[in-house]
């Protein structure tokens, strides 16, 4: 237990300064607890929260829009609805898993920006595939979902198959 | 009645509220509007009689039609009736919607596939009268 450490050394003549950093550490920590739910505790749920890999697919969805994007100027105005939209599943997703939500920070930080073909048809069939793809894996996570997220998996995969047929 | 019949009771009544818009909408469209028109009017009779199919086997009275329903606006020629088929998926989608949670297995699919078809149709629709890309982030 990290928090009995501090004391126990304060016998051994413990500077004021350090036992005052553990106090205050001590105190950081319980504040720091007290933002997740009780149901949410780490330490109570070691499983991760079942809308994580559907927060993956979303960022890798919005890395491939901003590369392609970024690539080819003149996709902008077709895609930055599609992005926008993506990111507004971000910050959905984030709030039903109670975490903090900040689209402006929802780049693909998550994993490696995905490269983007090097003709325009071939980045928009990537982007076309990685939609359909998109749908189907939030079809099935809204398939298998706890009654509370189905509603939001299912918006999202209905969401991606209009983006698919927007990208056809 | 459980809460899964009670949602899919109340997609059958907002199926009916379609139906009813469909027929609306119709005399405003030609060419291809009409023919989207048609198609949607099809969908949305379809998913009304599964409903009823799926309610009466377990001996649960399906809710009938009304004989009509208020509209939001008047319809008076094709660019109120598009805003109208709009309107009628939006609404019919989010009734689907509703329904995803209280259900599972086979009638979590039925509601999402109608949930899809909804949102796609409407952003058809929008699509027509020429909103670009016509999507929302959550239908």
């Amino acid at each position: 237990m990290v928090f009995t450490v501090p004391v126990w050394m304060g016998r051994a003549r413990l500077s004021r300064r350090a036992a005052l950093a553990g106090v205050a550490g001590a105190g950081a920590a319980v504040a720091l607890g007290g933002c997740w739910p009780a149901k949410d505790n780490p330490a109570a749920r070691p499983t991760p929260h079942p809308l994580t890999p559907v927060v993956a697919g979303t960022l890798a969805l919005i890395g491939r829009c901003q590369g392609t994007i970024a690539a080819y100027d003149d996709l902008g105005t077709r895609l930055q609805p599609l992005l926008k939209e993506h990111q507004t599943h971000l910050d959905a997703l984030r709030r039903a898993m109670g975490t903090p939500s900040s689209s402006a920070s929802a780049t693909a930080s998550a994993s490696a920006p995905p490269s983007v073909a090097p003709d325009q048809a071939g980045a928009l069939a990537a982007l076309h595939a990685a939609e359909q793809a998109g749908q189907a894996e939030a079809a099935a996570a809204c398939l298998a979902a706890a009654p509370d997220y189905a509603a939001l998996l299912g918006s999202i995969a209905a969401c991606r198959a209009t983006h698919v047929e927007v990208l056809t | 009645m459980s809460a899964a019949t009670d949602a899919l009771s109340a997609a059958l009544a907002a199926e009916h509220a379609a139906i009813f818009g469909c027929g609306v909408i119709g005399p405003r469209l030609s060419g291809a509007a009409l023919t989207q028109g048609q198609q949607a009017e099809a969908a949305h009779r379809d998913r009304r009689d599964r409903l009823i199919v799926r309610l009466t086997k377990v001996g649960i009275a399906a809710p009938a039609a009304l004989p009509a329903y208020a509209l939001p606006f008047p319809v008076t020629d094709l660019g109120s009736a598009q805003r109208l088929a709009v309107q009628l998926e939006e609404r019919t989608a989010a009734i689907w919607r509703v329904a995803l949670g209280p259900t599972t297995g086979d009638d979590r699919k039925v509601a999402l596939d109608a949930l899809t078809d909804c949102a796609l149709r409407a952003a058809r629709w929008r699509r027509a009268t020429g909103e670009q890309p016509g999507t929302v982030p959550l239908p």
